[in-house]
């Protein structure tokens, strides 16, 4: 069997073989899941190592050929979404905030299982097998995560949203392989396709909207903090944090770098829908007074930055779209990691009700203060490298505004994780949290694992940047320049003055909030114009699901509605009507009578007698 | 005369003879002699068409043009049923138990003669033997209804016998001879057709009333309603059938209609075909009566064979022959469930039964299988002749036509399943509080009935081996 069919076939199989065993099993499912994710690592490191791999065979009735390529950037995807596989299968094995364990593993094993496939697919029907897979158990998972209401209503909102964008990408591909005459990704990047014409702009428009709804992006973001407070933390680390942030900017790489040549139009379109993501999220991500759901706005906000990158369509622009893309999925999966220890521990996300953790829970605390100065850029972690690389590249197109945009991205940020570190971990310990303990060890362990990542690709951004980004690049056939190294040049001054500004403005934000963390945000939540602003994204009249669900679907029913029982009524009454009116007057005119039956007769064959003699 | 199916007509004829003789002192024997002679003649028959080696030679084995031999089938298993299933229905008083017997072995061989027949004048001499047999027979019980029905059974069918042996003569006087195969290669050649045509279309007029074709259908009702139960099956099934049907199916293939020499015939039978399919289903649904409205449900299915003769293409006549047999088989079966809900009711009021299918399971389950077969519902043996029908019509370039077939089609599911809901479903009446399931021998033939619909439907790739070779030998 060909290696490359581990990390898809294996997943899979145990999966379903979880599903047979009983429920009140103690460890046999965790450690099933943890030894497949395990292998499947393994699998996907060797992958990774060897020469470029690939695997084709005919299929439906051999008109289209089912084709995996591991080429390089296929297989750092790969790593990457086993990696992550395993450290939440690990996470989880001992978090009772999942919902039920045997389906839990088996959504997730799924999501991995297809995750793979849709990351190693040459083929872009194959790629949309696998991408459609994920939707299913995208619901599944958000719908058994916690068996109320709630949950379910989420899950459908996710599956909606995702499900249009997924027909989006359905068409895109269908006019893609059209135009192009083959469904071949690899073939097609021989000879990519430009933008010069309508149906090309259509198909890539919409691959477009596949690609950045995926990854969450600005305005397909919507279900992202429904989950938040209706799912679990651990799907929240693993799907929206790692996967589909991997998967979209991934197909997001393929369609603009790989697929297509864009112009400048297109690049604008791109680095504006960046731009946009990173503030809206970010703003709204700054005023949150829930732990999951603000990371799960900034889970939003981040997909800006590597979209932005990605647009910038220079080579130091796109390595650090794709380096920020695995730094992300590296530091949001341990925020959120860091979120489901303190659930577990705390009982409570509200951060009115947390403080003081951080003496009762080092470990945990320790990975979130990584994560989050990560995830806030400050120098020397992962996330300033991967954001100095974006800001280059932005320059670098001499649109100085997305410049700005992203820093004030990135103040915001980092305002937001200082409220959010201060309201958990320091200030004063509730009375009703003296008891809390550290997390169990098989919580710490996944997130160690990932601060160190942060830690390591931020000392050593070399190793990443050389072994997984410019592999990856070239294999798309982008030249360019070395990526990493520290530069102490003026980027790293602004970087100063955002942290500096940041720190100020939590200042402020205490000080007016009475010294409460939790409300250190309240001057920018309640200043003028903003507050309204607020009040209505509360009320979700900017949620474009939520304003079809509420006023377009109602109506659009209720007309199906009437149009329904219009045809129900003319199938129905008017049928059984003409038959009734017929049906009596036959049988009131049969009615026994001999001379009428008689001058029937005679009557009816007289004509019938003209008739056949020729009378016309 | 066809000489090789001599003997299924002499028989019965014998036994009919004997019958009065031998059962003066013991009536039962009249029950046991009518039933051995049918039973005897079916076995003969299924020796002939059914061996293995002639299903697999395709019946090219089969003598004649191999619809006689088809009919004359239908017409023992018909009478089979009906004989068997009479002799433990009549009651035990009826005084001429050994006529009623005579009358149908009678009928049998009027019918035989019928089907085998080769000349016009033959045929008409055996559907005048067919009628007065069937007027005595509508009376067998001495009920007013029975007389009504007769009476109007004889008077309105009177004129069809006038306007056969006009037909006749006109075609003796024009044609000069009688022969099928006379009139065959005259339509075949170029002579103007004038004279002839017109003697064949009034003969075929005779037929139409013969066959109750709407609007010469209006006797058909009164005389299914009023006759003695079980010969409601017998003349429903197949007496009218073989009288008014056959005989039309057999003008339409001598006079040729799939090659248009007579346009004007042919487009009117059609038209008569689908007016009986509409009047006839319509009027089903609004009848109160079970056996009235199996009436207009037989004056409707009659439609359906007439269309598709007046069509007159080969693969419409072979809808049309298959319809014939398919019509016989599940008629049969309600008529006879309709005679075994009198019995055990004591009425066949539709508005005063209901729920019968608790205390009678075995009369419900075959009265559904032949509904569904009549409303031509897959995979029974009435889906495949409708199936023909409305393929041969659509494919004539008739959609219009087509269109209403299936339409109508609908319809008549619609009225079996009220007949069904009314009857057999919903709560018990107390009509129907002691009712009984009828003994097994009165469930005997719509049993075997059902099953030969069942067996039609699912053989039929050997059923259409058959009937395709007679199409192609009555139209060559």
């Amino acid at each position: 069997m060909n290696i490359i069919l581990i990390p898809i076939v294996l997943p899979l199989v145990t999966a379903l073989a979880l599903l047979l065993i009983c429920e009140k099993t103690k460890y046999l499912k965790e450690l099933l899941a943890i030894g497949a994710a395990a292998v499947s690592l393994l699998a996907a490191a060797s992958i990774f190592l060897l020469p470029v791999q690939s695997l084709s065979c005919a299929w439906l009735g051999g008109g289209i050929t089912f084709t995996l390529v591991a080429d390089n950037l296929s297989a750092f995807l790969l790593l990457a979404v086993s990696l992550f596989s395993l450290a939440i299968s690990v996470f989880s094995s001992s978090n009772p905030n999942k919902g039920p364990a045997k389906w839990f593993f088996f959504n997730l094993l799924m999501t991995q299982g297809f995750a793979a496939g849709a990351a190693l697919a040459d083929n872009m029907l194959a790629m949309l097998f696998f991408w459609e897979g994920l939707l299913v158990f995208l619901y599944t998972f958000i719908a058994l995560s916690q068996n109320n209401h709630a949950a379910r209503r989420t899950a459908m909102k996710a599956f909606l949203i995702n499900a249009a964008t997924d027909l989006a990408l359905l068409a895109g591909v269908t006019i893609t392989a059209y135009i192009a005459g083959t469904m071949s990704m690899s073939e097609i990047s021989h000879n990519k396709l430009t933008l010069d014409y309508g149906w090309s702009i259509f198909a890539y428009v919409l691959l477009l909207i596949g690609a950045v709804s995926k990854a969450g992006a600005f305005p397909f973001h919507t279900w992202i903090p429904d989950a938040a407070t209706d799912s679990s933390a651990a799907f929240m680390a693993y799907v929206p944090a790692a996967i589909d942030k991997l998967l979209g900017i991934y197909f997001l790489a393929r369609a603009s770098i790989y697929l297509f040549t864009l112009n400048g139009t297109m690049q604008l379109v791109l680095m504006t829908l960046g731009a946009v993501t990173i503030l809206v999220a970010v703003m709204m991500a700054f005023v949150q007074k829930d732990y999951k759901r603000l990371l799960s706005y900034h889970a939003v906000s981040q997909t800006g930055y590597m979209i932005l990158g990605i647009g910038t369509l220079n080579p130091i622009g796109i390595a650090g779209g794709l380096f920020h893309m695995i730094n992300h999925a590296t530091y949001k999966s341990c925020l959120f990691m860091t979120s489901g220890s303190v659930e577990r521990q705390a009982g409570t996300t509200d951060l009115s009700k947390l403080g003081g953790l951080f003496r009762a829970m080092p470990i945990t605390g320790l990975c979130f203060l990584i994560a989050a100065a990560a995830i806030s850029g400050i120098a020397p972690l992962n996330g300033f490298f991967s954001k100095e690389l974006v800001y280059k590249g932005t320059l670098d197109t001499g649109y100085t505004v997305f410049f700005l945009a992203a820093e004030l991205g990135s103040f915001l940020t980092l305002a937001s994780f200082l409220k959010l570190g201060h309201s958990v971990f320091f200030g004063e310990r509730p009375e009703n949290l003296k008891d809390t303990k550290e997390a169990p060890f098989s919580m710490l362990l996944p997130m160690l694992t990932l601060a160190g990542i942060c830690v390591a690709f931020g000392f050593g951004a070399r190793l990443p940047t050389e072994w997984l980004i410019s592999p990856a690049l070239t294999g798309m056939g982008v030249s360019h320049p070395t990526l990493s190294g520290f530069h102490f040049d003026k980027l790293y001054f602004v970087s100063v003055i955002v942290i500096l500004a940041a720190v100020m403005n939590h200042m402020i934000g205490l000080a007016l909030g009475g010294g409460k963390a939790s409300k250190s945000s309240d001057h920018i939540h309640y200043a003028p114009v903003l507050k309204e602003t607020y009040a209505m994204a509360e009320r979700r009249v900017f949620d474009l699901y939520e304003v079809l669900m509420d006023r377009v679907v109602p109506a659009v029913s209720l007309a199906l509605f009437k149009v329904d029982r219009f045809f129900d009524w003319a199938l129905d009454t008017v049928p059984s009507s003409l038959g009734g009116f017929f049906g009596g007057t036959s049988r009131s005119f049969h009615n026994g009578s001999y001379p009428l039956y008689m001058a029937l007769t005679l009557a009816c064959a007289a004509v019938y007698i003209l008739l056949a003699g020729g009378l016309k | 005369m066809d000489k090789g199916l001599l003997a299924y007509l002499l028989i019965p004829l014998l036994s009919a003879v004997i019958i009065p003789f031998a059962s003066r002192n013991r009536p039962k024997l009249a029950d046991i002699l009518a039933n051995v002679t049918l039973l005897a003649g079916l076995a003969n028959l299924a020796w002939l068409a059914l061996r293995p080696s002639v299903i697999a030679g395709g019946f090219a084995d089969i003598p004649g043009d191999g619809l006689a031999l088809l009919l004359v089938g239908a017409v023992y298993l018909v009478a089979l049923c009906v004989t068997f299933f009479s002799a433990w229905f009549i009651g035990e008083g009826l005084p001429n138990r050994a006529a009623y017997y005579s009358l149908i072995l009678v009928s049998v061989s009027a019918m035989c003669g019928v089907v085998t027949s080769t000349d016009f004048f033959t045929l008409y001499v055996f559907i005048e033997v067919l009628a007065v047999t069937s007027f005595a027979l509508i009376t067998t019980d001495d009920s007013g209804a029975g007389l009504e029905g007769a009476l109007k059974y004889f008077f309105l069918t009177f004129p069809a016998s006038a306007l056969i042996i006009i037909g006749i003569a006109v075609m003796m006087l024009s044609l000069g001879n009688l022969s099928f195969e006379s009139l065959r290669f005259f339509m075949a050649s170029d002579l103007p057709a004038g004279p002839v045509t017109f003697g064949a279309a009034l003969m075929l007029l005779g037929f139409i009333i013969k066959a109750g074709v709407v609007p010469f259908h209006t006797w058909a009702p009164d005389a299914y309603q009023g006759a003695y139960a079980p010969v409601s099956a017998h003349l429903a099934g197949i007496v009218t059938k073989i009288s008014g049907v056959y005989a039309i199916i057999k003008m339409a293939t001598l006079l040729r209609f799939f090659d248009g020499r007579a346009q004007a015939l042919s487009e009117m039978l059609m038209f008569l075909g689908l007016l009986s399919i509409v009047v006839g289903a319509l009027a089903a649904l609004k009848q109160k009566d079970l056996k009235r409205m199996l009436a207009f449900s037989s004056i409707s299915q009659v439609g359906y064979i007439v269309l598709a003769a007046g069509l007159g293409t080969p693969l419409a006549i072979m809808g049309a022959v298959f319809h014939l047999i398919n019509h016989a088989t599940f008629k049969t079966v309600l008529f006879l469930n309709s005679a075994s809900v009198e019995k055990s009711a004591g009425t066949t009021d539709m508005d005063k039964l209901g729920g019968l299918e608790h205390t009678m399971p075995w009369t419900s389950w075959t009265s559904i299988v032949a509904l569904l077969s009549t409303a031509g519902v897959p995979p029974l043996s009435g889906f495949w002749s409708k199936l023909i029908i409305i393929l041969a019509l659509w494919e004539a370039g008739l959609k219009g036509y087509a269109v209403l077939a299936l339409l109508f089609s609908i319809v008549t599911l619609a009225y079996f399943m009220m007949m069904q809901k009314k009857v057999f479903f919903g709560k018990k009446t107390p009509a129907s509080e002691s009712s009984p399931e009828v003994c097994a021998p009165l469930l005997a033939p719509v049993v075997l009935m059902s099953a030969v619909i069942v067996a039609l439907g699912l053989l039929f790739p050997y059923f259409y081996t058959y009937v395709r070779m007679v199409a192609e030998r009555i139209l060559l």
